[in-house]
């Protein structure tokens, strides 16, 4: 019941009281088997199940049972964490073991087999029995105590954030431990002392939260201050940092990071771009306007987003991208979304928010997992065009850098008569004097003031894509053509049926130029493509990543559609069966019913003779004064224990006196004559009776 | 001869003191030891060299007045060197059986485990039946065979665990252990000139301790304490890591060592403490442990007694 009212579920919780503690009351018992239990326990597992992917799929809020089967509401809890499905999952904990807790408590046995709970054990039982050996005993358990702290455990976990039954959690919880272990008090101490202990014992468990809960606020604290640095890791619209200058081998994953699916007969797109940027210094890229703020895309319906109104979109190919970054005011996964060239409406996308900025960056806020329909086609893009904003940062070249771009011009010739000719000669240019190597020598000798940009094209002639890209963006702008450098992925040609797979080593960075005559940029990009195979190198157990990462891709792809389809309804409706045939074979075995009667002890104990001897009432009176007697512990040894103890010497006579003739009567086959007997009872007598005295002045 | 309870018991208190002359600070093995000899048994005295042992069977020996016999173990000794061996007299063109010193009431087994295998068992059926057999022939040995066997651990080199089947034939196996130092003080004054056995002197018949063996038959044993020895031989067979459990010849030593010991302590039947106190010397070394749990640390004694805790004794 504390359960039902902590968690919400009160009508529940006063049900289970009810069953539960019904059963001492109940004549009627089960006669389960081992089987049963096993089944049962089956049962129950298959149900947790059933819950714990309920409550995944619907991240619902727990107790309200009510809104089971709406899937809208759904679609917008889909925003909890995964802490609040475990939470729900376990405050159902107590209803979904009810059935194994019912079945001990009115079953004949009392107690549960281990090899039901255990599968392990289950196992070698059915080995045993097969082989026909002497089958091991198992122990069994009693699952009432589980159980208790299981309920205990679950009304802790509270379905909002602020209760007003959950201030009294605390001291319910208490409370109720407190009940629990009263019946386990040591007897050595009065009970007065044990009331004083507990609330001590609780008032100090109390402290120890508080100081640890305001321990925690003042690390959270510090932590704020690194955990952001932590998120700097992804691609950022402001800027980005190029490899620029690092000498050695750069290292990129072969981690899948997005995937692409084109109607059949139709080529990818050849670059997904994530950002561009217009700013270089000092081998970074940034996008710094101070007014490039992102704007909100408006929706057109719910899932459908125009990024370049007016536009005749060719081609469509659908995209699955994962967001990686994290939005800290709202709490969601946040990410910049890679699209192909040109793209000008989203379909499909279920997203919370969407927006752009002026370089055509678009940021998306929504489920980690983003799959949607992009249309694209040639034509204008949804970034700003040059000049817009006065000066022009699209034509500004880094004043460091223009003496050594300057002199790259002038002895190659690179400058043309018209703007196409001048972008072949670049072309030309990159394509016959460089190669691409992921790999960079330290330098031979460092000249002071020559960056590493001038090193790459006056020297070494070697780079990755970021140095190609920055060169040439910085010599079309040293030239009047209008450039900026753009982030994303090479989509690889490498595709079965239509569906590809971009890789993070499919990472790539190129140059956009502006095309004055048809007003849009265009991608340009002047890495050497041979090179660019040099990628398609991939470890030869890349097929087993890949399949971990499809097989969670398809969870999330099944859980999301579950979201919008609203199709948790038909997960329970095709559960319900199997639960139910469970359900069944448990339930009507033949004859299971049994009227419940005491269960006799075996009858061989029975049989000793001596077991009505008076000694055991004193016994029993001793052992309340102290230790109590083990169960390998001869009576005679136990005697001479309690002895140690300061006790007047008549008193010791009476015990030993007594001790030898209940020795006799018990273990001498001949037993005692009736007037032994009688001395027996006199002298066990004569013992309780100075017991009590001693007793009594012991308190007074 | 049928002696009465009280003349056993002081037949017991006479021997025991008369050891105690020689053996300072070892009453408690003492009385495992005259527990075997009266129930009948045979002892396995396992300890470091130099602790008393040989001492202890000698000073046993020249208490009673009996035959008494030492072999000493050696690897290369031989079956025919315990049992004895028939030689042809060519003066009557006859053999002539030699009896080995296996035909004695008091064999002392000094370091069993240095002869082989083989050998060890040649006491098998000498001590299992009080009888042996040579070349077809069933010759009885006395009618208070003892042995009295010792063995250093069996670490030590050069040794040869004893069979299981011969292991199973002693009725206990105890250790002698250091005395206190105060003790030894007092043993080595005791030997400052001569050594205190040389002065031991006889104080028992042998037929006195066959009647103190009878006298032991007669005490009492309840079908409950009875029903407590075997649960607690049958509880080693059931125990985690042990391979081989206790037969029933250790549920019989147990009751039969335990009607000794209550002889002893004066009783006319037996009690739980008795059962108790005997358990491990006469079960535990009949257990063959599994390697698993020897490596693990876990011992034969170990294991009884943690039966012993666990099972319920009768009250």
């Amino acid at each position: 019941m504390f359960w039902g009212w902590q968690s919400g579920l009160g009508m529940a919780g006063i049900i289970m009281a009810a069953i539960l503690e019904g059963a001492p009351f109940v004549r009627t018992r089960w006669d389960l088997q081992d089987t049963d239990f096993e089944r049962i326990w089956n049962f129950c597992t298959l149900l947790s199940l059933t819950v714990l992917i309920y409550a995944f799929s619907s991240n619902e809020e727990g107790g309200s049972f009510g809104g089971l089967f709406h899937g809208a509401e759904a679609l917008h809890n889909a925003t909890a964490t995964t802490s609040r499905t475990a939470s729900a999952f376990l405050r159902w904990l107590p209803l979904v073991f009810l059935m194994m807790i019912v079945s001990q408590l009115y079953s004949v046995r009392q107690r549960v087999p281990l090899t039901a709970v255990s599968l392990w054990l289950r196992r070698r039982k059915r080995r045993e029995m097969k082989s026909g050996q002497a089958m091991t005993p198992f122990g069994s358990i009693n699952l009432t105590y589980p159980y208790f702290v299981t309920c205990l455990f679950s009304a802790g976990i509270h379905p909002r954030e602020f209760n007003d039954a959950s201030r009294f959690y605390f001291v319910g919880q208490a409370a109720l431990i407190a009940w629990a272990l009263w019946r386990f008090r040591s007897r050595r101490f009065g009970n007065v002392l044990w009331c004083l202990a507990m609330p001590t014992a609780i008032a100090a468990g109390f402290a120890g939260q508080y100081g640890v809960w305001q321990l925690q606020g003042v690390i959270a604290g510090y932590n704020a201050q690194w955990m952001e640095r932590l998120f700097r890791g992804q691609t950022d619209p402001r800027k980005s940092m190029t490899a620029i200058g690092e000498i050695g081998q750069l290292q990129f994953s072969t981690r899948i990071a997005v995937r692409l699916r084109t109607p059949p007969g139709q080529p990818p797109p050849a670059y997904l771009r994530q950002a561009s940027y217009d700013n270089y210094r000092r081998e970074v890229w940034f996008a710094g306007r101070a007014r490039d703020e992102f704007a909100r895309v408006p929706e057109v319906n719910q899932t459908t987003y125009v990024l370049v109104g007016g536009k005749t979109n060719t081609a469509t190919v659908n995209i699955a991208c994962y967001l990686n970054g994290w939005d800290q005011e709202l709490g969601n996964p946040q990410g910049l979304v890679p699209l192909p060239t040109g793209c000008g409406r989203l379909e499909n996308m279920y997203a919370y928010e969407l927006q752009k900025n002026p370089e055509g960056a678009l940021l998306a806020d929504g489920a980690r997992l983003l799959i949607f329909d992009a249309d694209y086609g040639p034509g204008g893009t949804m970034d700003m065009p040059p000049g817009a904003g006065g000066s022009d940062p699209d034509l500004s070249v880094p004043t460091n850098e223009v003496p050594v771009l300057k002199q790259v011009m002038a002895e190659n010739g690179l400058e043309g008569e018209s703007e196409g000719q001048t972008l072949q000669n670049v072309r030309r240019f990159f394509a016959r004097r460089f190669t691409y190597t992921l790999w960079q020598r330290p330098p031979a000798s460092q000249r002071t003031n020559e960056t590493p940009l001038a090193r790459f094209l006056l020297r070494t002639h070697r780079g990755h894509c970021e140095y190609f890209a920055t060169a040439t963006v910085l010599l079309l702008r040293q030239m009047g053509i209008p450039a900026r450098y753009a982030v994303g992925y090479l989509v690889p040609d490498r595709g079965r049926g239509g569906s590809y797979l971009v890789r993070d080593c499919d990472a790539h960075a190129w140059c956009l130029a502006w095309d004055a005559n048809k007003k849009q940029w265009e991608d340009f990009d002047t890495t050497p493509f041979s090179a660019l195979n040099a990628m398609d190198l991939l470890p030869p157990w890349q097929w087993m990543a890949d399949m971990l990462s499809n097989g969670a891709f398809e969870f999330s792809k099944y859980r999301l559609a579950l979201q919008r389809r609203d199709w948790r309804a038909y997960l329970l409706l095709a559960l319900i069966p199997a639960l139910a045939f469970l359900l069944y074979r448990i339930l009507f075995r033949h004859g299971r019913k049994q009227q419940w009667r005491k269960m006799p002890r075996p009858v061989e104990n029975l049989a000793w003779p001596g077991l009505d001897s008076e000694f055991y009432a004193l016994e029993r009176k001793l052992a309340e004064r102290g230790a109590a007697r083990g169960a390998g512990e001869p009576l005679a040894q136990w005697i001479e224990h309690v002895l140690r103890d300061p006790t007047p010497e008549d008193f010791r006579g009476t015990l030993r006196r007594a001790l030898e003739l209940h020795y006799r009567h018990r273990f001498d086959p001949n037993g005692l004559t009736a007037l032994e007997r009688r001395q027996l009872a006199q002298e066990a007598g004569a013992g309780l009776e100075r017991l009590a005295e001693l007793n009594g002045r012991h308190s007074g | 001869m049928v002696i009465s309870f009280e003349d056993a018991r002081a037949t017991y208190q006479r021997i025991a003191g008369n050891i105690a002359k020689v053996m300072r600070g070892q009453s408690g093995s003492t009385r495992y030891l005259l527990a075997a000899l009266a129930s009948g048994g045979h002892v396995l005295l396992e300890d470091f060299p130099g602790t008393g042992k040989t001492t202890l069977a000698k000073a046993l020996a020249r208490s009673i007045d009996a035959r008494f016999k030492r072999i000493q173990f050696t690897p290369d000794l031989l079956p025919s060197d315990i049992v004895g061996v028939s030689i042809f007299n060519q003066r009557d063109q006859q053999f002539h059986f030699h009896e080995g010193p296996v035909f004695t009431d008091v064999l002392l087994a000094d370091e069993i485990n240095r002869a082989s295998p083989r050998t060890q068992s040649a006491l098998l059926e000498a001590m299992g039946e009080s009888q042996v057999s040579v070349e077809g022939e069933r010759r009885s040995l006395s009618q208070m065979f003892f042995v009295m066997a010792t063995q250093n651990p069996v670490e030590f080199r050069g040794t040869y665990p004893l069979p299981e089947a011969q292991m199973d034939r002693f009725a206990m196996q105890f250790t002698l252990g250091y005395v206190a130092p105060s003790e030894e003080v007092a043993i080595l004054t005791a030997q400052e000139h001569n050594h205190p056995l040389e002065f031991l002197a006889p104080c028992a018949s042998v037929g006195e301790v066959l009647a103190l063996k009878e006298a032991v038959e007669n005490i009492r044993v309840s079908p409950e304490l009875k029903r407590y020895a075997v649960d607690i031989v049958s509880a080693t067979r059931e125990a985690n890591g042990v391979q081989l459990g206790a037969s029933p010849r250790a549920s019989i030593a147990l009751m039969k060592t335990a009607q000794a010991l209550a002889l002893f302590d004066g009783r006319d039947y037996v009690t739980p403490e008795q059962i108790q106190s005997l358990a491990a010397p006469v079960v535990a070394h009949r257990l063959v442990l599994e390697p698993k749990a020897r490596f693990s640390g876990v011992t034969a004694q170990g294991i009884v007694e943690e039966i012993l805790k666990k099972l319920k004794v009768p009250a």
